[in-house]
């Protein structure tokens, strides 16, 4: 009997996990400079500030990161004179609330500086907040791949003393007792990381890194205002701390991780199949075009896979980049794969 | 739609399709691949030179130089032909699948010449009644009446399968090898325009209807005996003098108006022009038109036809 079509047995199919890596290089002078920050959006709501790789107008702007700032209700910068003293709790809690989660009662946890919330210790009580854009972060980001330097000393017209920070050694110690994922400490340096020497935290999966104010020891004015960390945090809005950091920044690298699912078909084509067509050309008159006599081998070229349902309809289809010759001669596998 | 890079390794670009994902995105499990087809759309074969002075590895060269297209969505515009299985390697002729005019509705004249015809379907009653006209009785050849289906002159469209020359002997004397025999297709038709019907009328129940409005009737000679007949060996394979050779199976069919071309002109308006069609006074007579494709698939043999199709309206 005829046919044109082949079933696919359990033996033909594979599904398969990978996990994709791509290098994000992000330059300082992109969120501070290169554009005058024309691809800095600033909202009406002054609860953060959202920063894109082309000034945002243009259609072909791509969202990179937020940045914003925030503290705790507990924080010494905390108080009714303080600007914007409430958005900035709001969205300290906002942040620990999706972070960090809730204890036993209810209440939302604080930012901890080693994450071993339950042993107390010091809280990250005032922070940065680096939410990347999924268009970055894609699945999640890479572990111990993460460095973000700044310059934190000096002033803002003379900025000095670069600081690297990064996720060192997180590939083998990370945390999990995070309601968005895992996560790990932030540090200075590779070299003997401890419980005290985290600077900030970063999710993984949620794709934002949480940095203490702390690290910037110097006049950190975005070059309109000056002052110490301090001075701004309680004096001005979170755009101006917006404005502070990312001046300050010099770049950030991480990779990110897409899982790639994927279902693998082996189309086989043995000998005796698709060695005829019914292409209309391959017959004149009805007789084979490829053929002077009966005893000729049948030939036939593939340049298409078509996956079908039970029911015929095409589901998915593959193109060869060029034309594969079948012949009773040969036999062929073709390895369909798709990705979800 | 641009062109493979063909310069290095064999790669294939693979992507689901708009029915596909459709099926994908219901959830409901009907996203099931359960079996592949080979497609050869791309080949023209009559580059095949078996007589190449150079020797057979010149046969295809033109051939295996031939680009291919990237793939795209659109589940109907792919896979046009596909290679066909046959465990026989001794074939010299294979049966086509050919719209027998002679026997079934030919075409209706749409204007003074001769070779310019076109299967029509008068979608209501004053349509048929224009195109009948009061001193004459019955359709003009080539037309469907679409309010009680039924084609001119009680004929439906005709597509007879056989070999196309009488080198294995004549069809009235010489049966179709067995394993060559189509008995099933798949009849593809816009349901917005129209629906399949058997050759008494009787409108048929499609299959599945893709996310482009395209339904597709799957018949069978088991289950849908009504739109086939065996003309193997009989009087009907050499008479109608189309196919020369063996024929098998012999399908008839009417095609029907949806209710939406029978009661409003919006989809001519949108999609159709105007046309002319010759009544049975030999006047030509202005309609609403709107040019569609009946696709006709051998499920067995892969063998597809098109037939083109007007549906007018006065």
């Amino acid at each position: 009997m005829a046919t044109t079509f082949k079933t696919i047995t359990a033996n033909d199919v594979t599904n398969t996990r990978t996990l994709l890596h791509e290098a994000i290089p992000l330059t300082g002078t992109i969120a501070s400079g290169t554009y005058n920050d024309e691809n800095i959006k600033e909202f009406s709501h002054g609860m953060f500030q959202s920063v894109y790789d082309y000034p945002y107008l243009s259609s072909s702007a791509n969202h990179i990161f937020d940045v914003t700032h925030g503290y705790s209700s507990v924080s010494a910068l905390s108080g009714a004179s303080s600007v914007q003293n409430s958005k900035k709790i709001n969205i300290y809690n906002q942040m620990a609330s999706v972070l960090v989660g809730h204890d036993a009662v209810g209440s939302i946890q604080r930012f901890d500086q080693d994450g071993n919330i339950a042993a107390g210790g010091t809280k990250l009580n005032e922070a940065f907040f680096l939410n990347f854009s999924r268009l970055l972060s894609k699945d999640e980001i890479k572990k111990d791949t993460f460095r973000m330097s700044f310059l934190t000393g000096g002033t803002p017209a003379a900025r000095t003393d670069t600081l690297t920070i990064g996720d060192y050694g997180a590939s083998t110690s990370y945390l999990v007792n995070s309601p968005a994922g895992e996560y790990a400490v932030l540090y200075t340096s590779s070299a003997t990381p401890n419980a005290n020497s985290g600077v900030g935290l970063l999710y993984y999966q949620a794709g934002v890194a949480v940095l203490t104010g702390s690290i910037f020891d110097g006049d950190m004015g975005p070059g309109v205002t000056s002052g110490s960390y301090d001075a701004l945090a309680t004096g001005s809005n979170i755009n101006v701390m917006a404005d502070s950091i990312r001046n300050r920044l010099v770049d950030i690298d991480f990779n990110n991780t897409v899982e790639l699912n994927s279902t693998i078909y082996f189309c086989r084509a043995n000998h005796n199949e698709f060695n005829y067509s019914a292409n209309p050309t391959y017959l004149s008159s009805s007789q084979i075009r490829v053929k002077n006599t009966t005893s000729d081998n049948p030939v036939s070229y593939i340049t298409t896979v078509g996956l079908y349902s039970s029911d015929n309809e095409l589901l998915a289809v593959a193109k060869l980049s060029e034309p594969l010759k079948k012949d009773p001669n040969t036999e062929l596998t073709i390895r369909v794969r798709l990705d979800y | 739609m641009a062109f493979l890079d063909n310069s290095g390794d064999i790669i294939l670009d693979a992507v689901l399709t708009d029915t596909g994902r459709l099926r994908l995105a219901k959830g409901d499990g009907s996203f099931n691949i359960t079996k592949f087809a080979l497609g050869d759309d791309e080949i023209n074969y009559e580059l095949y030179d078996k007589n190449n002075a150079s020797g057979s590895a010149y046969y295809d060269i033109e051939i295996l130089q031939t680009p291919v297209l990237e793939a795209f969505t659109n589940n109907t515009s792919l896979l046009k032909s596909k290679l066909l299985s046959i465990s026989r390697t001794n074939l010299l002729y294979l049966p086509v699948v050919i719209n027998n005019t002679e026997s079934g509705l030919g075409g209706a004249a749409v204007d003074g010449s001769a070779n310019n015809r076109i299967l029509a379907v008068a979608v209501d009653q004053t349509t048929v009644d224009n195109l009948a006209t009061t001193a004459f009785l019955g359709l003009p050849a080539g037309v469907i009446n679409g309010v009680n289906v039924a084609g001119a002159n009680s004929k439906s469209i005709v597509f007879d399968q056989g070999i196309q020359n009488n080198a294995l002997g004549a069809g009235k004397d010489v049966a179709l090898d067995a394993d060559l025999v189509e008995t099933q297709y798949i009849i593809e038709v816009d349901n917005r325009f129209g629906y399949l019907a058997d050759p008494n009328g009787n409108a048929a129940t499609p299959s599945f209807i893709d996310d482009d409005n395209i339904a597709s009737y799957f018949l069978s000679v088991s289950t849908n005996p009504e739109f086939f007949e065996n003309i193997s060996q009989t009087n009907k394979s050499s008479n109608d003098n189309v196919l020369l050779g063996p024929v098998g199976y012999r399908l008839s069919l009417l095609i029907g108006p949806s209710t939406n071309l029978a009661s409003s002109t919006y989809l001519f308006t949108q999609l159709g022009s105007s046309t002319t069609i010759r009544d049975q006074a030999l006047s030509y007579i202005a309609v609403n038109s709107i040019d569609t494709t009946i696709r006709v698939t051998g499920a067995t043999t892969g063998y597809r036809v098109d037939v083109p199709v007007r549906f007018v309206k006065s």
